[in-house]
């Protein structure tokens, strides 16, 4: 057997059922190898797309996904794809063709170390020297990918391997990763400050979805009725229209939000990581509270804030131990004073399209909706304003914060559920960066729904640049936009215009009742801006507010 | 501050780079390092002077703990390994 058939054997035995990729030189004999699989291999239209497919089949399966690509420029471009998961924790095992070894350091055609470049953002990688070392390599880059936070693995494969005769059996021992217990005295202790907390916070993000710790943690949550206040991805780990969820914190968040974490006493933060976007100026992040800190990785706890109990582990393990009887009354009375205080407003003037109203009304029309998300002001939108019942319902690039990840990940999204039904929400800026995976969609008959909400700008760019940088704007008008509604019939999909308030009604239903794939291009008006907003630099305390047209 | 990890290491492809690349990208100057390679054990012994305006060189540890080329990290008290490292190295 050659080494490219033990690789895909070991794929297959690891209960591979799709690999995202695109093809080239070194990685052919892969390829030719997958042609005798039950492997199915989605083409991208270039290899970003390919990684970020991979990370979006991941979210929404909870299973690791896997990236094919050739070496040198295939290898280079799944590197946005590859940082991506790598941000988001995201198990993925990204597979690449290498030049053959003999040549390997003498600058050959199509030659990139690309074991060292993506060093920085991967959980690990493997160079594979020897055909008989691929069984076990692969069965450890998807324990890697998988176990405690999930994060990429790189395995590169020289073609002189991948064509080399091995009689090693693809028979190999998988592992699983181990649940690990939190510290007994960190969990005493935990107890303690939560039996002694007056104006407790659950600060909840996207570890909990890694670890499967959803039921634990809405049975905590619950139970408790300590106020939930969730990061970009934590959104979803208590429906959004739970009474005690006051909404996303941080630079764009709810203020209801913001003003329970800093007025609070303790937080307690499951599977987050005190990101600047989250806790804006950290030294004036919730100046009064003490801190539970949550997580698998143990580096995380203390990295940016001091954790007075730090329960490393198992989430599971460590919700099921926290007390629930508690006497915060007055304090669940405050939060859902401001929670009423700080509903959002749909009221916007003009008859333009109000995009978050828009947004809130696709998905109260479809409570089931996934939606995936491009990056930018949209982003934002949905973030605030969707109603999600379930986690893997939001798809977004939290972490890199990766324009063009919205129609990848929602073509990986539909691989691992065909009978979801799936939303991309994308800019006229993101879908520019990967316009190319509309045929991807088009080859695979793939039922996407996209509304790309066009400003004809860099919206959030723009926004700074009026809030920041003394309305001196640059390279953020994109009038020279092309006519979206016939690219994408020049790709097969169906599409249609968007311009007044009174049409999005129909447009909705439109979106929802189309079998097929379906592009909506909504126009607004460029001058719309995200509220409120932390301006950089600054504490939770200082919320900008304005007037959305 | 300066701090002193001793790092035990597989003695497999990137697993130096790899620990360096970690302490230079978390924010850390490493200004002197010794390495000695144990063949039987297929290890490498690093010890590694680091030096950091504010960052937690215990984070630091951790982080480099859980590289899977890493077995062992060992953090020094501050000061004294610095003199240590330079007389061993002197001999």
């Amino acid at each position: 057997m050659k080494g490219a058939q033990l690789l895909v054997r070991a794929l297959e035995q690891e209960g591979v059922d799709v690999v995202f990729g695109y093809p080239g030189g070194a990685i052919m004999p892969v390829y030719d190898a997958l042609l005798d699989s039950p492997i199915r291999h989605i083409l991208a239209r270039h290899e970003q797309g390919a990684a970020l497919s991979a990370d979006g089949y991941a979210r929404a399966s909870g299973r690791t996904g896997v990236c094919i690509a050739t070496s040198g420029p295939g290898a280079t471009n799944l590197v946005t794809g590859i940082a991506n998961a790598y941000m988001d924790s995201i198990p993925v095992v990204a597979i690449t063709g290498q030049v053959p070894t003999p040549v390997l350091g003498t600058d050959a055609f199509q030659e990139v170390d690309i074991f060292g470049i993506t060093m920085p953002i991967v959980k690990h990688s493997f160079m594979i020297r020897r055909a008989e070392d691929i069984p076990r390599i692969i069965s450890e880059a998807f324990y890697i990918a998988a176990e405690g936070r999930p994060g990429p693995v790189l395995v590169d494969l020289p073609k002189d391997v991948a064509n080399a005769e091995t009689t090693v059996p693809p028979i190999f021992e998988m592992k699983s990763p181990v649940r690990r217990r939190p510290d007994p005295d960190q969990v005493e202790e935990a107890c303690r400050l939560i039996r002694q907390a007056e104006r407790p916070v659950l600060y909840v993000g996207g570890g909990v979805i890694m670890a499967r710790a959803v039921d634990a943690f809405r049975k905590y949550a619950f139970a408790s009725r300590i106020p939930v206040v969730a990061t970009l991805k934590g959104i979803g780990a208590v429906p959004t229209r739970h009474a005690d969820y006051l909404g996303m914190l941080g630079m764009h968040g709810n203020l209801a939000a913001n003003k329970a974490v800093q007025a609070s006493d303790l937080l307690i933060c499951v599977g987050a990581r005190f990101d600047d976007r989250a806790t804006g100026r950290l030294d004036g992040f919730a100046p009064t509270a003490k801190v539970i800190h949550m997580d698998a990785d143990p580096s995380e706890i203390g990295k940016l804030r001091h954790a007075d109990a730090g329960l490393l582990g198992d989430l599971r393990y460590a919700l099921e131990s926290m007390p629930t009887d508690l006497s915060i009354e007055p304090w669940q009375a405050w939060c859902a004073e401001r929670r009423e205080e700080h509903q959002w407003r749909y009221d916007a003037p003009g008859e333009g399209v109000y995009v978050p109203d828009m947004l809130r009304r696709l998905t109260e029309a479809d409570k089931n909706l996934t939606i995936t998300c491009d990056v930018g002001q949209h982003q934002m939108w949905v973030a605030q304003h969707c109603h999600f019942q379930h986690p893997q319902q939001h798809l977004t690039s939290a972490g890199l914060g990766t324009m063009g990840f919205g129609i990848p990940a929602g073509i990986g999204a539909l691989m691992a559920d065909p009978t979801a039904r799936v939303l991309t929400v994308t800019g006229d800026g993101s879908i520019m960066m990967n316009l190319q995976e509309l045929q991807t969609i088009r080859r695979y008959d793939l039922p996407l729904k996209i509304l790309l909400v066009d400003n004809a700008s860099l919206g959030m760019v723009r926004q700074w640049q009026e809030l920041f940088h003394e309305e001196r704007y640059h390279e953020v008008h994109l009038s020279d936009n092309p006519d979206f509604v016939v690219v994408a019939r020049s790709f097969g999909i169906e599409a249609f215009r968007v311009t007044r308030r009174d049409q999005v009604d129909g447009a909705i239903r439109r979106l929802l009742a189309t079998e097929g794939a379906i592009l909506a291009h909504v126009c607004i008006d460029p001058k719309t801006n995200v509220w409120p907003l932390v301006p950089p630099g600054q504490t939770n305390d200082v919320m900008l507010e304005g007037i959305s047209a | 501050m300066n701090h002193t990890l001793k790092l035990t290491i597989q003695r497999v492809e990137g697993a130096l780079i790899r620990a360096l690349g970690l302490i230079e990208r978390r924010g850390f100057a490493v200004t002197s390092i010794n390495a000695e390679a144990d063949a039987a054990a297929q290890q490498m012994e690093l010890t590694i002077e680091v030096r950091s305006a504010g960052r937690s060189a215990d984070v630091l540890a951790r982080q480099i703990e859980k590289l899977f080329d890493v077995r062992a990290v060992t953090l020094m008290p501050a000061e004294e390994p610095a003199v240590a490292l330079e007389e061993s190295m002197a001999c």
